[in-house]
């Protein structure tokens, strides 16, 4: 069952004193990192709500951040509502398709489990790219940023908009969390663990998986506002299963299920990638190697490795035999 | 409390369950009994929800349940236990239990409040788990602890939905003669209210545990009645040991 | 639109199919066969392509068209041997991921050897005229691709049920644990089938390179299509990946002419139709 261990609120509160602090004094160069760091790690919480925790590898959860992208794009400029209800209907028609995806893939396993949500993905980018309304392969332009200025807040300002898309990581994770403990995310994991058990003690298993799905297409379609509000600029690349495919990398790099691993993922991510382009332009490469080089050692991501190893060295030191794994698998889906 | 009424099944050619009817009263302890391929594990899952009957229905507490789903049989308080342990292995012995009495209370929908938390909740768990000798191993990873815990632990997640009756399959399967003992008494200290169907290859806990013995054969009811009248009865002594008289 | 027209689309249907055929061929019976889903697939078909252009360039079109495959199949052993074999007990999961991180691997590696600009290869001076077929002038290398996709199947057809290492391979498509307590090599069995899938996909890549452009995301972007045709048509049967083929090529096809814009979502959701109501496929080889 999920826990907020004292590691894993430590790691995150060493984590956000860095973001503060590094947001407070670096350049724009930087801002812009942060900013990257932390609409991926939204996108990748998200994920990690349904893969890590849930079982449910999806490949479709870049689709519903461009789904929030472009519907907030549509909203705030071609129907000219104001910011913050675009960002909610945004939020809310991600979440809906993703309730919908979740109901209809419901009854899917394993690898036909994440065939079909990157069909639902490529369903939605082809919609976006082929449609005429939304501009094509050009994209929609013109983008704009909330207006804080009540409050002193200029979000056209690096800096200002850094600490905005920390904060909304910060509700975001709260919110994760909140999920996680209640009712529902307690059944999201039983079911993970054993979804027939879970059928004949009387849950409606499909609509469970179907609102945790819809939550967690909410989160990343706020992603998505974020982003397009971010580059101020929108294309249907947002939605390519490539951008699926890379939440996916980033969240087995940090480590499923383990809650800080997509934040920590995404910080060693978006900071590698940035390094590692400077010197060479075989990034993919890296990428590649990386991740094969991380499953097969069948570790589970960086936190993973890290929890995983602390747990063993605690269980030898109170001299109680360490836990025999179950069947000697993978986690897998 | 369970009526059953007519149930038919086949599988292509193959008749199994034929016209089989069986009535449970309130509180009663039904096993059912039968040689290898006699129908019993099908009978089980007709009863479940897991496979429709072709014909017959199926009455819980005055209601008909024959078309109901296993989730929707479950929250009318129909529950099962599995042969093979089917529970939350990377999860606590509590956490199971506890996850079991939160579906059967709805609470494990809601996406306000730690339903493992709840009072009623811990009750039920702290419960069972007494009632199952449960209570030393309730922080124990279900992965880590006994074939026998695990079996226990098998009925007490039925037991923690609050049911009204049980439908368990061969619950001693694999427990050695010492531990398959106390597990008669156990089942047979079980609240009187509640209603037991038991499908089972051991004799002795039949004979331990039950009030009324069904035997099937072949798919059909062949023996309905007092376990003293089947350990008298020659017809069931032909079907379980064969005859030795001419072809 | 007169039947010229319908012709034409007809025949370019035809070739988009037994293209996707050589490629799903060889990822549905591997996947059939070993329960092995490789999305590293698609890259060795790109790899195919640069290797066929690369020869070509130096001793013509044919040279390219019988190195291609042959090189190809060697990467796959050498894949098999270091990679495969080690993720074969492994859930889906993990071998999606591994294969998904060899793609990229295999991309940048491309682009290290060949750089990033677009390679062009010429078709042979035999299959570079153009045929007159009723009022519509077809290019004959493309009938070419038609001819070689349908040969390839009928090869395959008459090896899989008319001999005894086609008996064994559906053997183990139907039950591998069962083949190899009846004496079947089965690991032996299993790597020939992964060779010769992987040298198709290099085929594959050395005919399509005259038609398409060689890119180092030409793998990628076939990638989606292959998976759609396995997915579709079957896993494990080569009719399955027949009929896949020609139901993607027909749709995509004919889609992009009379229905632009919905072509790719009325086939992404005829796949996702697929997977949630029959995932086994139309024509799998296990029922």
């Amino acid at each position: 069952m999920f826990r907020l261990t004292g590691l894993r609120l430590g790691t995150l509160a060493l984590l956000s004193a860095a973001a503060v602090a590094y947001t407070l004094s670096t350049g724009f160069a930087g801002l812009e990192l942060v900013t990257e760091i932390a609409i991926l790690a939204m996108l990748v919480v998200a994920l990690d709500l349904v893969a890590g925790f849930g079982g449910m590898v999806s490949l479709c959860h870049g689709a519903l951040m461009g789904v929030g992208a472009y519907a907030f794009a549509m909203a705030s400029t071609a129907a000219g509502m104001p910011v913050l209800p675009s960002m909610m209907l945004a939020v809310g028609l991600a979440g809906a398709i993703a309730w919908l995806i979740g109901a209809l893939c419901a009854g899917s396993q394993g690898i036909y489990f994440i065939m079909v949500t990157l069909a639902f993905g490529q369903m939605a980018y082809s919609f976006v790219f082929e449609s005429p309304f939304f501009g094509g392969d050009d994209g929609l332009a013109g983008i704009s940023r909330p207006d804080l200025d009540l409050i002193g807040i200029d979000l056209n300002r690096s800096r200002a908009f850094a600490f905005y898309c920390l904060g909304a990581l910060a509700i975001t994770l709260l919110a994760a969390a909140h999920i996680l403990r209640s009712g529902i995310g307690r059944a999201l994991v039983g079911i993970r663990d054993n979804e027939r058990r879970m059928q004949a003690l009387g849950q409606t298993v499909w609509l469970t998986k179907a609102h945790v799905f819809g939550l967690s297409g909410m989160i990343a379609g706020l992603a998505g506002v974020l982003a397009a509000q971010h580059v101020m600029y929108i294309s249907p690349g947002l939605l390519a299963w490539t951008v699926s495919g890379e939440a996916l990398v980033v969240v087995i790099l940090g480590g499923l299920g383990t809650f800080v691993g997509p934040v920590l993922g995404a910080a060693v991510f978006v900071v590698l990638r940035h390094e590692v382009s400077a010197i060479t332009p075989y990034w993919h490469l890296v990428v590649g190697l990386i991740l094969i080089a991380v499953v097969m050692s069948r570790a589970n991501g960086i936190f993973g490795f890290v929890e995983d190893s602390l747990a063993r060295l605690s269980s030898r030191r109170r001299h109680t035999p360490a836990e025999p794994v179950v069947d000697g698998e993978t986690r897998d889906a | 409390m369970l009526d059953v009424r007519g149930l038919d099944k086949h599988f292509g050619a193959i008749h199994v369950t034929r016209d089989v009817s069986l009535k449970l009263e309130k509180g009663e302890r039904r096993v059912i009994l039968g040689p290898n391929g006699a129908g019993k594990t099908t009978l089980f899952n007709l009863l479940v929800g897991e496979i429709a009957p072709d014909a017959g229905t199926i009455e819980l507490a005055g209601r008909d349940i024959t078309a109901l789903s296993v989730a929707q049989r479950a929250r009318l308080g129909l529950a099962r236990s599995y042969q093979k342990n089917t529970l939350f292995d990377g999860l606590t012995v509590a956490e199971n239990l506890g996850l079991a009495a939160s579906v059967a209370t709805g609470t494990a929908r809601s996406i306000l409040r730690d339903c493992l938390g709840l009072g009623e909740v811990r009750e039920t768990v702290r419960e069972v788990a007494d009632r199952l000798h449960l209570t030393p191993h309730l922080d124990d990873r279900v992965s880590t602890v006994s074939y026998g815990i695990r079996r226990q632990l098998e009925v007490g997640l039925a037991l923690a939905t609050r049911p009204d009756v049980i439908l368990m399959d061969e619950p001693t399967s694999g427990i050695g003669p010492e531990m398959a003992h106390s597990f008669h008494h156990m089942l047979a200290s079980l609240p009187r209210d509640l209603t037991l169907l038991i499908v089972e290859h051991d004799m002795d806990l039949a004979f331990d545990v039950a009030d009324t013995i069904t035997v099937l054969n072949y798919g059909e009811v062949v023996f309905d009645g007092l376990p003293d009248a089947a350990r008298s009865s020659a017809l069931l002594k032909e079907i379980y040991l064969g005859s030795w008289e001419d072809a | 639109m007169d039947l010229g027209f319908w012709v034409f689309q007809t025949l370019n249907a035809l070739q988009l199919s037994m293209l996707l055929f050589l490629l799903s061929v060889g990822l549905t019976v591997i996947f059939g066969l070993m329960h092995f889903v490789n999305l590293a697939h698609g890259a060795l078909y790109a790899v195919g392509a640069y290797i066929a252009a690369t020869f070509s360039g130096m001793l013509g079109y044919w040279a390219g068209f019988i190195a291609a495959p042959l090189i190809v199949a060697e990467i796959g052993l050498l894949l098999y041997a270091f990679l495969i074999r080690r993720m074969r007990r492994s859930g889906p999961m993990a071998q999606v991921l591994v294969t998904f991180g060899l793609i990229f691997v295999l991309l940048d590696l491309t682009r290290i050897v060949w750089g990033d600009i677009a390679l062009g290869i010429e078709t042979p001076e035999i299959l570079s005229s153009r045929i007159e077929i009723g009022s519509i002038a077809y290019p004959v290398y493309r009938l070419f691709i038609i001819g070689l996709g349908a040969t390839i199947f009928a090869i395959l057809a008459l090896v899989l049920t008319r001999t005894q290492i086609g008996a064994m391979i559906r053997a183990g498509v139907d039950n591998d644990q069962m083949a190899a307590c009846l004496g079947i090599n089965v690991e032996r069995l299993f790597l020939g089938v992964f060779c010769v899938g992987c040298g198709l996909a290099g085929l594959a890549g050395a005919v399509a390179a005259p038609v398409l452009s060689v890119t180092p995301d030409m793998g990628l972007q076939i990638l989606i299509p292959t998976l759609i045709v396995v997915v579709i048509g079957g896993l494990g049967s080569l009719w399955g990946a027949m009929a896949g083929s020609l139901i993607f090529g027909f749709v995509q096809t004919f889609g992009a002419v009379l229905l632009p814009g919905l072509a790719s979502v009325l086939i992404y959701g005829l796949l996702a139709a697929i997977l949630i109501l029959r995932p086994s496929g139309l024509l799998p080889a296990r029922g």
